[in-house]
């Protein structure tokens, strides 16, 4: 980087306020952020763009405009400012940042630096490569029951505190993307079992496994069993709750099945039910005895952490399913589905949504779907596909995504190393709507430009606020914007980093960035 | 906060120091201080003067699928009693309305309402090829499209097309959750959305909150629009409460006490209670958007459905009680809607599955009370066990916009339907019930004038 000039500025402008003063052990070296030295930064970034090119020109019609698609309806057609951010994305560096933001919950400036030193494809191969690696276990999880039901801010703050310090970033960020896709929320499922807990962990176990395996872990999920009422399916009486969203939901989307289909897979996906633990069975038989009722014959310790089949409750019959009709079984049913063409394009959509770009070109979709299935459905492979494909960093992919509140918190809580910020995450969380173990709908969580309403920014802001509020010392500020927005800023952050010398500031204008929100 | 070892720099004396800017801060944030709402409200009603006229809208979202046959129960229909050897016993302590139909026993409060002559039922409400996922669903209910090829959410177009919503954020308000309901999406009309009036204001005071005015101005990339809208609309609301707050005092009882089989997420009394505060103090509100879950009823519905009847009834109640009281009940209309009713057969797991047909109810004093539509007949249910309906769900928006907010229901439904006449006093056209706003909310002459 050539070297910036700097704009002098007036003591006055300069000048910290007497309380900041006194409190804060002023930095020993202030360096004034200059504008000229954030546009030359970007126009290095952008590789030797002119500082005029800043924000660059391009034209938004160029763009993929989010919104097409009925569930991000937000944003399409969005009037803008009619310029875009200069992708950095041929700069090794900003790769780097790029996929940290994307396949992490954001960086400290240590882990920043290594990567950048192992470079982009070691950096893929570390994170995609590594087994997930499993947190301590949650303090009295496996015992709950209705007398000692989970804490579930606790269990929150559990999770948000492994998303922090987790050695294996990725498969974090991935048991954070399955919790949204195969969801469950802790109401319905209930604190009284230790179900809701148990699915974290499996989830984070099959992260990275195939689809097929981790279809079969998801449909007999104690979690699952209880969310969409599979538990309770009979034969007899099949409900068709789990039926509708496995295909609706998990594998295909509507328009790939009929009514008859969702009717008949409830039949022959029946006949599990909930497994019960020593702490439920103790539970249940202390209340018998309470009340004075018989403890119920068939009423047994279940020794697993998985839905217990019975066939006594399965359906017997042949049924016509996805155009086949025979006697099923629940891994038959799967199987059934993963040979129905729609699933890896739908699994495909999905993914990049959320890890490259709102509106995946049908080409990529189709190209990354075709690999996918041939690779019988490996998610690890599916994802270094995608992580390694020329469109992850195209200019039309950089920025393109919203951070979801808990990417946007863990990440603030990584920038500025602070551990401790676990609870205020929790407690911020509802506000931007985003509260652990309780999506808003079957359908999970919202994406993109759905994070952008009024109250949403508000509460993004006010935890930045209140988190660096609560730091006794922020790490030196050293550059931060280099670090964390790339060096390509907008005018206003530039100009209020040129305002002030104060570092806490410098990091609130960092991190409250409109920059900072996106990924 | 109680972190380990927070002691020498306190968040207080964080706070009080502010974050600290150089002289050109204040100078740069000048252009957005928020505009005093007294002049706000003048300039909005300058803009209104001839255009509307006063009245509000609430819609309550049903979120879930709301079962229609455990909400307006037939009384004495053996076949409705064989497709629900559980359900049904709904129909023992049910609250009849006619001789044949009863009001489910926990919506005491809304019958009364409906024996004074305020609530209508439009029964049998759905729609041609009806879906049975929840999101397709929603979304024709959403955008008031069946074909699913509006983008634009019926609520939010009626804003778009009809009020100028730019310089006043609170015409349409979603309160009560933290993102815009589909139904009050669309992108040429600014819409707040609020989940509780109390943390409603930014954290570090006005020295924060102007910088952060400064920092979301002229955003660039796909989304710095929205950016830059929602902190322009998180200002002038933040502006608006603060005023609105010191006038209002809930003149009822709204309770979220209210025990329920799991605990709902949506906290539909405080909701209501902030609906009421920004009708009662004059924000310029028009259209309201809250929501309750919880509907998806699959398994042990009995008990879980009654208690969301009971939880809807008590806040529903106490939002017109708490309007009566203010004088203002007489310009509010409050609907519900739902994505779909459920299926009459009861399944093993004594719920319901995803059906069609339900009713919607009307509330308010606006409302001709009584029965409307067509009660669905559970002797002829279709191939998959479901009612058929008997009035599209557009001709109940229909009467909402023409009749109620007096504006064009053809230029957001695209079409015409017959008229449910469920309001009593129709709006004249927009074109000719002039200037009927007024910011402090006196009656004014010709209001309601049919």
């Amino acid at each position: 980087m050539e070297s910036p000039e700097r704009v002098e500025r007036s003591g006055e402008a300069m000048k910290d306020s007497p309380q900041m003063s006194e409190k804060r052990p002023k930095t020993s070296r202030r360096v004034p952020l200059s504008r000229r030295q954030v546009l030359v930064g970007a126009g290095v970034a952008a590789g030797g763009l002119g500082v005029a090119r800043l924000l660059g020109l391009h034209d938004l019609s160029q763009l993929g405009l989010p919104g097409q698609s009925p569930t991000t309806p937000a944003a399409s057609g969005a009037p803008g400012t009619g310029v875009d951010w200069v992708a950095p994305l041929s700069k090794p560096e900003a790769q780097i940042a790029h996929l940290l933001r994307r396949a992490t919950f954001g960086y400290s400036r240590a882990e920043y630096e290594q990567s950048v030193k192992d470079g982009f494809n070691m950096t893929v191969d570390r994170l995609v490569e590594s087994k997930p690696a499993e947190p301590d276990a949650f303090p009295g999880g496996d015992d709950a029951s209705r007398t000692k039901p989970l804490n579930i801010g606790a269990l929150q703050t559990w999770w948000i505190t492994w998303m922090q310090k987790t050695p294996t970033p990725f498969a974090e960020r991935m048991t954070f993307f399955w919790h949204g896709h195969f969801t469950s929320d802790f109401r319905k499922v209930s604190p009284q079992t230790p179900y809701i807990y148990w699915q974290n962990l499996t989830w984070r176990r099959m992260a990275l496994a195939d689809l097929r395996s981790m279809l079969y872990q998801v449909t007999i999920d104690p979690g699952m069993l209880r969310y969409l009422d599979l538990g309770q399916s009979t034969g007899k009486s099949p409900n068709e709750n789990y039926s509708r969203e496995l295909m609706e939901l998990f594998t295909m989307g509507v328009g790939h099945y009929t009514e008859d289909d969702v009717r008949a897979g409830a039949k022959a996906l029946s006949g599990w039910r909930e497994p019960v633990t020593q702490a439920m069975y103790d539970d249940l038989v202390a209340r018998a005895q309470q009340q004075g009722r018989q403890v119920p014959k068939n009423l047994k310790v279940d020794d697993v952490k998985s839905g217990v089949f019975e066939p006594a409750r399965s359906y017997n019959g042949t049924v016509a399913y996805l155009g086949v009709t025979k006697r099923w079984d629940t891994q038959a049913v799967l199987d059934r589905i993963l040979e129905q063409d729609a699933v890896a394009p739908f699994i495909v959509t999905k993914v990049l949504r959320e890890f490259v770009m709102d509106s995946p070109a049908d080409a990529y979709v189709t190209r990354l779907a075709d690999g996918f299935r041939k690779s019988r459905y490996d998610v690890k492979t599916l994802m270094r596909a995608v992580f390694t494909s020329p469109e992850f960093v195209s200019p039309p992919a950089y920025r393109a995504l919203v951070k979801s509140p808990t990417e946007l918190m863990v990440s603030t809580a990584k920038a500025v190393e602070n551990p401790q910020l676990a609870r205020t995450i929790v407690q911020s969380a509802p506000g931007m709507g985003q509260t652990l173990f309780d999506p808003p709908e079957v359908g999970g969580w919202p994406s993109n430009a759905s994070w952008i309403s009024s109250a949403d920014v508000l509460s993004r802001l006010n935890f930045t606020v209140n988190a660096l509020a609560t730091m006794p010392k922020l790490p030196a500020f050293t550059n931060a914007h280099a670090t964390f927005l790339d060096g390509v800023i907008g005018p206003k952050t530039a100009e209020l980093l040129n305002q002030t010398g104060d570092e806490a500031s410098r990091w609130l204008i960092v991190l409250a960035s409109p920059e900072f929100q996106l990924k | 906060m109680d972190e380990k070892g927070i002691a020498r720099y306190t968040r207080r004396d964080f706070m009080k120091a502010g974050f600290v800017f150089g002289v050109g801060a204040p100078a740069l944030a000048a252009g957005y201080a928020a505009v005093p709402d007294v002049f706000a409200r003048a300039v909005f009603d300058a803009k209104q003067a001839g255009v509307v006229n006063d009245r509000v809208l609430v819609m309550i979202q049903l979120g879930g699928g709301n079962d229609g046959l455990q909400t307006v129960i037939p009384l004495s229909n053996t076949r409705f009693r064989d497709l629900r050897p559980t359900l049904g016993a709904v129909a023992d302590k049910a609250l009849p309305i006619t001789s044949d139909l009863g009001l489910n026993a926990n919506l005491a409060g809304i019958k009364k309402l409906y024996d004074a002559g305020k609530v209508a039922i439009v029964q049998g409400v759905g729609y041609p090829q009806p879906s049975f996922s929840h999101f397709d669903s929603i979304r024709v209910w959403e955008t008031a499209d069946p074909t699913r090829r509006q983008q634009d959410g019926w609520l939010g177009k009626t804003i778009a097309t009809n009020y100028d919503s730019a310089g006043h954020p609170l015409v349409g308000c979603a309160c009560g959750t933290t993102s815009v309901p589909g139904a009050l999406h669309d992108l040429q009309a600014t819409l707040t959305v609020i989940q509780d009036q109390t943390t409603f204001k930014f954290q570090g005071g006005d020295n924060v909150e102007q910088v952060m005015g400064a920092l979301y101005t002229g955003t660039p990339g796909i989304y710095g629009a929205l950016f830059d809208t929602a902190m322009t609309t998180v200002r002038d609301t933040v502006a608006q409460l603060r005023t609105s707050a010191a006038q209002y005092t809930p003149k009822a009882a709204y309770s979220d006490k209210q025990q329920l089989v799991y605990s709902s997420k949506n906290q539909l009394a405080a909701a209501l209670s902030l609906a009421a505060e920004l009708i009662v103090t004059g924000s310029g509100v028009k259209i309201l958007h809250v929501t309750l879950g919880g509907f998806d009823t699959h398994y042990t519905e009995l008990n879980r459905h009654d208690d969301l009847m009971a939880y809807l009834d008590s806040a529903v109640s106490a939002f017109y009680a708490d309007l009566a009281a203010y004088g203002m009940s007489d310009r509010v209309l409050v609907a519900t809607w739902s994505e779909f009713g459920r299926r009459p057969n009861e399944n093993a797991s004594a719920g319901t599955d995803h059906g069609t047909a339900a009713p919607v109810f009307l509330i308010g004093d606006p409302v001709k009370g009584g029965l409307y539509g067509q009660a669905p007949d559970v002797n002829k249910l279709d191939t998959l066990g479901n009612l058929g309906y008997a009035v599209d769900f557009r001709a109940v928006y229909q009467e909402i916009l023409g009749s109620h907010l007096g504006v064009s229901g053809r230029d957001i439904l695209g079409q015409t339907f017959d008229r449910i006449p469920f309001v009593r006093d129709p709006a004249k056209s927009a074109s000719t019930n002039g200037a009927l706003v007024n910011a402090a909310g006196a009656p004014l002459p010709g209001r309601n004038s049919a």
